[in-house]
């Protein structure tokens, strides 16, 4: 067994020794798997046929050649197909997500898996014409791995309210239904602006946004979140940079808010919940609690689609009743309609 | 065990290599779309003869650009990890090394927050990054691990995990600084995920990981030597100091190769190699084609399993390694000191 090895480090790039005798068999068994698997390899590059017809740009910059017509998409964000549902184009869609609020009576879709990490597999069997993802919920490798097999992708991306309804104006583009896409953004343009002209001049409530809370996590002056936030007329009385800074609650005890803001989904949060807050330390002490001031708000308010207009208008509502009750009820003798 | 004969050599690697090739046809079968194997046999024929004309489109999307890649990916992975595990174990002379223990998958991780955290972000220089990381690490723990100028064992396992524990902390301080869409992206990758497009052609490798495993295999007949203590094994006319470095480099570029690509996937270095010496006994001749073997099959199953068993929605494998290895493990443990 023993002997003399090499001198240098040329072992490394001349695997094997003569004198090992074992070595020959295996070498020829792994010299063989290459060449098979080189010849697999080569046939798994995807050929893409392309009958190309358009290029457009999607919302993060990206050229995406799509067919003239498309017949059949797959939406792998939630927001993204209710808004394909607010256009009314849901016969062209193929596959949906988990975790999609579909309007009440509408048809079951059939879901590709989590928007996280969807089936490739069952995406490419529902041979769509289009894949939209959103450049906030979807991954990056997602969107590689469709466009290597040659699904075209659009990526939609708002981070505001605005931008949300021009992305709406977007995906009806592509989808050649710009009118319905005209029309229904609009409309929703309509509501946001009259909300404004509501609560013009009217100073916005200091709230707590709660993300999540234990440990207690806002939100910051750049998310889609307190976009909308102040789009109803709300600011955060947390004031740091950070897109979600975990606080303290001494902290907000420090700073007391006017409204404390729950969302449904997000912390199990119900009215039954908010209630329970009144019994919790830190909590307790903040006066919106005690005062019953807790407003649990859809988890809309972080989905970039129609149904977000409709949460901007009922917490809108929710915080300033004067501004909104004065159009029906105007102030006659100071007081106030609910 | 009876003494390794060039017949067990081959019969236990043609054995290997059988069960490989069934494993890899039930994985292109399985997943959210099922295909017969009739469909995939011509399917696979008529690509590898390349006429494309026969060749369906599921066969061209889902087969080929599917799962075909991603399975040869998982065999190129889980062979470079095992190989890299047994290597580890035998240099170290700990049966506790795995690849990730001298701190090649921290300083991976590390490079690629380093590249989610500057623009622009691509795949290709993600893994670019990692590699580069995880090289550098193995540099930095190279030059730690000496003492007297030579490579020394325990040195060496001490550098690596202090190196990889600092790493940690670095990676733990960036990835509050992430932003959330790449934190999710960080997610994946640290649990190890096979689903991620490869930026380089999976030929280029094969070739490197196979030249690696044959600078590994060719140090096999020392490293049985190596077993016996670096003094006796330096008596019987090994040259320890050489036989460190090879394996300490091929091992440290295969895990390296295998974490950029990949993420990092627990496991399969520690267990295949311990598996393969229950199973074969702890020669080095035979251990090393047999865990390349092993590990290849040990990580298509694995991967098998995380695309199907909450299909349509895909697990990362490193969540499937992680959970079926340590069970798998103390049950062939007990039942060999049974």
């Amino acid at each position: 067994m023993a002997r003399r090895a090499p001198p240098s480090f040329l072992g490394l790039f001349l695997p094997f020794h003569a004198e090992n005798r074992f070595a020959w068999p295996s070498a020829a068994f792994i010299a063989l798997a290459p060449l098979i698997l080189a010849a697999l390899a080569a046939a798994s590059q995807p050929r893409a046929v392309q009958s190309a017809a358009r290029v457009v740009t999607d919302e993060i910059g990206r050229r995406v050649v799509v067919p003239a017509e498309i017949r059949r998409v797959v939406s792998l964000a939630p927001n993204v197909t209710e808004t394909l549902y607010a256009l009314g184009v849901e016969a062209k869609i193929a596959g949906i997500t988990d975790f999609t609020d579909l309007p009440a009576g509408a048809a079951p879709k059939p879901s590709v898996g989590e928007p996280l990490e969807p089936s490739l597999e069952r995406i490419a069997a529902l041979r769509p014409d289009l894949v939209f993802v959103a450049g906030t919920i979807n991954r990056r490798e997602t969107m590689e791995s469709l466009s290597r097999l040659g699904i075209p992708v659009y990526a939609t991306d708002p981070h505001t309210a605005r931008e949300t309804l021009a992305s709406i104006r977007d995906i009806a583009a592509v989808l050649g239904v710009a009118d319905a896409g005209e029309e229904l953004a609009a409309r929703l343009e309509a509501r946001l602006d009259a909300v404004r002209a509501r609560l013009a001049g009217v100073a916005p409530k200091r709230v707590l946004f709660v993300v999540w809370e234990d440990p207690l996590i806002t939100t910051g002056p750049g998310t889609f979140i307190a976009d909308a936030l102040r789009w109803a007329g709300a600011v955060s009385v947390v004031n740091v940079a950070e897109d979600w800074p975990r606080i303290s609650l001494e902290e907000v005890v420090r700073q007391q808010p006017d409204d404390v803001i729950l969302t449904a989904t997000h912390t199990g949060a119900s009215p039954e919940f908010a209630r329970t807050l009144e019994k919790r330390p830190g909590w307790r002490d903040l006066d919106a609690v005690r005062e019953g001031r807790v407003l649990v708000v859809s988890d809309a308010i972080n989905r970039p689609s129609p149904a977000l207009v409709d949460v901007i208008e009922q917490l809108a509502r929710e915080l300033h009743p004067a501004a909104f009750a004065s159009v029906q009820s105007p102030p006659k003798g100071g007081r106030w309609l609910r | 065990m009876a003494p390794l004969t060039l017949r067990r050599v081959v019969s236990v690697t043609l054995l290997l290599a059988l069960v490989l090739v069934g494993v890899a046809v039930v994985s292109l079968r399985l997943g959210a779309v099922s295909i017969s194997t009739h469909g995939l046999g011509s399917c696979l024929v008529a690509a590898a003869s390349g006429r494309t004309e026969y060749v369906t489109t599921d066969c061209r999307m889902i087969v080929l650009g599917l799962r075909l890649p991603r399975m040869l990916l998982a065999l190129l992975v889980g062979g470079a990890l095992s190989v890299a595990g047994a290597g580890f174990q035998a240099l170290l002379r700990n049966p506790l090394a795995d690849p990730y223990v001298l701190g090649v998958s921290s300083g991976a991780a590390l490079g690629a927050i380093f590249a989610l955290l500057a623009q622009p972000r691509t795949s290709l220089a993600t893994m670019g990054a990692a590699f580069a990381g995880a090289l550098l690490t193995v540099a930095a723990v190279y030059f730690l691990g000496r003492r007297g100028g030579q490579l020394d064992s325990f040195t060496l396992l001490l550098a690596g995990v202090i190196t990889a524990s600092f790493f940690s902390a670095v990676i733990m301080f960036l990835l509050a600084s992430l932003p959330g869409r790449d934190l999710r992206g960080m997610a994946f990758w640290l649990m190890g995920d096979l689903s991620s497009p490869l930026p380089v052609r999976l030929a280029w490798l094969f070739l490197v990981t196979l030249l690696a495993m044959g600078a590994v295999y060719s140090t096999s007949a020392d490293l049985n030597l190596l077993a016996g203590g670096e003094q006796e094994a330096m008596h019987l006319g090994v040259n320890v100091g050489r036989v460190k470095v090879v394996v300490y480099l091929a091992g440290s570029l295969l895990t390296a190769l295998a974490v950029s690509v990949s993420g990092a996937i627990g496991y399969i270095g520690l267990l295949v190699p311990h598996v393969m010496r229950m199973l074969f006994g702890s020669d080095y001749r035979l251990l090393i084609p047999a865990s390349a073997l092993g590990g290849a099959i040990a990580l298509i199953i694995a991967d098998t399993l995380a695309r199907t068993v909450v299909a349509p929605t895909e697990l990362p494998v490193g969540a499937m390694t992680a959970i079926a290895g340590a069970p798998v493990f103390i049950y062939l443990l007990r039942r060999r000191m049974g």
